[in-house]
């Protein structure tokens, strides 16, 4: 097996686009965490909602696949609002234990509407963009390069967001301290309602790209999820810049070991990192427990 | 432990009802009836496992499925090498109980979501390791070659969940018991307190786990032939902590009505949808998670007493269904 600098170019890029995807999940999970301090185990049936209704646009109604981005948006972030103040929002009153169980429940419920109206089949669709270009020997997808640029578009959109607006710094001011930003006058219920009415969309948008690039089925938010919950696990639970950095290097880890060795191992390797991040460092790689 | 507040009334009950579940295939029950009784045993089995940890101590186990399939691969491994059943089953309790020390050595010393994570990877990383190697039959699955008759693994899980829902009465009537519920209710509390959290929800996961271990060999021993992805399918961990929950999360006699509920749930609809299981098992939770967060036994048993609408506060309630 020779390695030549193509070669590693080419594994490069193929883990920029699963750290892209990875990125949206993860930046959700974050919010999510940070803001309303729940482990959203649903978030994994936002990522299947996006890809089958991407898959309904594109191979069924045979448009853009691009149309199904801001439409499981909207709708990831619709529905994310509704689950957030029937249920979610209930919970999180009681002990942690019961929202703990509440987005568990919910994903099970979620994995069962999936299987019971798509059934177990693979979809996908040849819709969209086909074909790939040349690049100094690296053969890039004009799908898997549209899902970059969206991933890093919409990323970078999201930190600006967190940075500079007004609903970014009430984001911020829940995380760091809930009764402090209470007494300042920011809507506390509002506030959490919006952190996870866009991570869920983001995670939804995630959806649509993956059923882009792959074949959608009942499961497949749950797979990306897993990888999800590492990639905030080694960033550092509630962390952004964590969860990205994160996203980066388990989407590159990913690449190399599908190439040196097979997709299992892969992932056997990536899980063993979560357990190697609990034992060394619990608070993650990059610094504190719940900074954003 | 203090055995001197154990209800005896209750004791009695679950010696009787199990002696009488024994008894079926004497008494002439058909083969039907038998498997739902089966089934009713391993359901609780299995509950009062995950009950027992998570359940007391509110640190939330995914891995109950998994523990309960590595009870099934080594206890069928080992009988295929030749060894007798009483080593099989006692080696297979062992692999589970070694494979709790593991998870809980990484994130049981942690506080808060990382026990849970440590369990949700395992089960993930056990189908996809089991599904390699070839000594457990890789993807293909593994039989089991002696033929046992099969009143034998049914005798077995009827005792392990009547003496399971004994052990579960034991401990909450115990010092022991206590300590395990201060830890859910405030751990911080309950350390500064002098209760060594940490080794008690290590013995006790290991417990559980031995527990689960068991009900998965004799699962194992019942069905005769193990399928990575059914064995390790997230659905007996699901079962696992969904019998509890429904039925009434830290209670003796909560998971016995939930796992009544899942049989009759489960045999409904095998008869009139089929595809529908996760979302009523979905469905249901959520309900009691929203609206009755101690679960139906202590609801109705609060609520009976009470004479009144509204269930009284959770930890009264519980209280009630001792």
């Amino acid at each position: 097996m020779s390695v030549s600098p193509t070669l590693v170019l080419q594994l490069i890029v193929n883990g920029l686009v699963v750290g892209g995807l990875l990125g949206l999940v993860a930046l959700g999970l974050a919010l999510i965490f940070g803001v309303i301090r729940v482990v959203n185990f649903a978030h994994g049936e936002f990522i299947t909602l996006g890809a089958y209704l991407t898959w309904m646009i594109a191979g069924g109604l045979g448009l853009s696949p691009f149309i199904g981005i801001p439409a499981a948006f909207l709708s990831g972030a619709l529905i994310g609002w509704i689950v957030q103040v029937l249920f979610i929002g209930r919970a999180m009153e009681r002990p942690p234990l019961d929202s703990l169980m509440m987005t568990y429940s919910l994903s099970i419920l979620g994995l069962g509407l999936f299987s019971f109206f798509f059934g177990g089949d693979f979809r996908s669709y040849s819709a969209g963009p086909n074909g790939d270009f040349n690049l100094a020997g690296v053969t890039i997808g004009l799908r898997s390069l549209s899902v970059l640029v969206v991933c890093i578009a919409l990323g970078a959109l999201v930190i600006m967001l967190l940075r500079s607006a007004r609903l970014g710094l009430a984001f911020r001011a829940l995380a760091q301290n809930r009764d402090a930003a209470a007494s300042c006058g920011i809507n506390i219920r509002a506030t959490e309602r919006l952190a996870f009415s866009l991570a869920v969309g983001l995670a939804a948008v995630a959806g649509a790209l993956i059923s882009l690039i792959g074949t959608t089925t009942p499961s497949v938010g749950d797979d990306w999820l897993l990888e999800g919950f590492v990639v905030v696990v080694i960033g550092g639970m509630g962390s952004i810049p964590g969860a990205l950095a994160g996203a980066l290097l388990i989407g590159l880890l990913q690449s190399i070991l599908g190439y040196a060795l097979d997709d299992s191992w892969a992932k056997i390797i990536t899980y063993l990192l979560l357990y190697l991040t609990l034992l060394t460092r619990p608070q993650g790689l990059l610094g504190r427990a719940a900074e954003m | 432990m203090a055995v001197a507040r154990l209800n005896s009334y209750a004791l009695a009950a679950t010696i009787i009802v199990g002696a009488l579940a024994a008894a079926l295939p004497l008494i002439g029950a058909s083969r039907y009836q038998l498997v739902l009784v089966y089934y009713f045993a391993y359901y609780l089995a299995l509950g009062q496992a995950w009950n027992l940890m998570s359940g007391m101590t509110g640190y939330v186990s995914f891995a109950h499925g998994a523990l309960a399939g590595i009870g099934a691969y080594a206890t069928v491994m080992a009988m295929n090498a030749g060894l007798p059943l009483w080593l099989s089953i006692v080696i297979g309790a062992a692999a589970a109980g070694l494979s709790s020390l593991v998870i809980g050595a990484t994130s049981l010393r942690l506080r808060g979501i990382a026990f849970t994570f440590a369990t949700l990877f395992f089960q993930a990383l056990t189908l996809l390791i089991v599904r390699k190697l070839p000594e457990t039959g890789g993807a293909a699955g593994l039989p089991l070659q002696e033929i046992l008759p099969i009143w034998l693994p049914q005798l077995f899980m009827i005792v392990l969940a009547a003496l399971s829902t004994i052990l579960m009465m034991a401990v909450r009537a115990s010092r022991t018991g206590t300590r395990l519920l201060a830890i859910k209710g405030d751990e911080a509390a309950a350390l500064s307190l002098g209760i060594a959290s940490a080794r008690l929800k290590l013995l006790f996961f290991c417990i559980s786990a031995v527990l689960a271990g068991l009900a998965g060999a004799f699962h194992g021993l019942f069905t005769a032939s193990l399928y990575p992805d059914v064995v390790f399918s997230f659905d007996t961990s699901i079962t696992a902590l969904a019998v509890p929950l429904i039925g009434g999360v830290a209670t003796a006699f909560g998971p016995a009505a939930g796992a009544l509920l899942f049989v009759g749930v489960g045999e409904l609809l095998q008869i009139i949808a089929p595809g529908l299981h996760h979302v009523v098992i979905g469905a249901l939770l959520v309900a009691v998670v929203l609206f009755m967060p101690s679960g139906l036994v202590p609801s109705t048993v609060g609520r009976l007493r009470d004479g009144r609408k509204g269930e009284r506060s959770p930890a009264a309630s519980r209280e009630f269904a001792r």
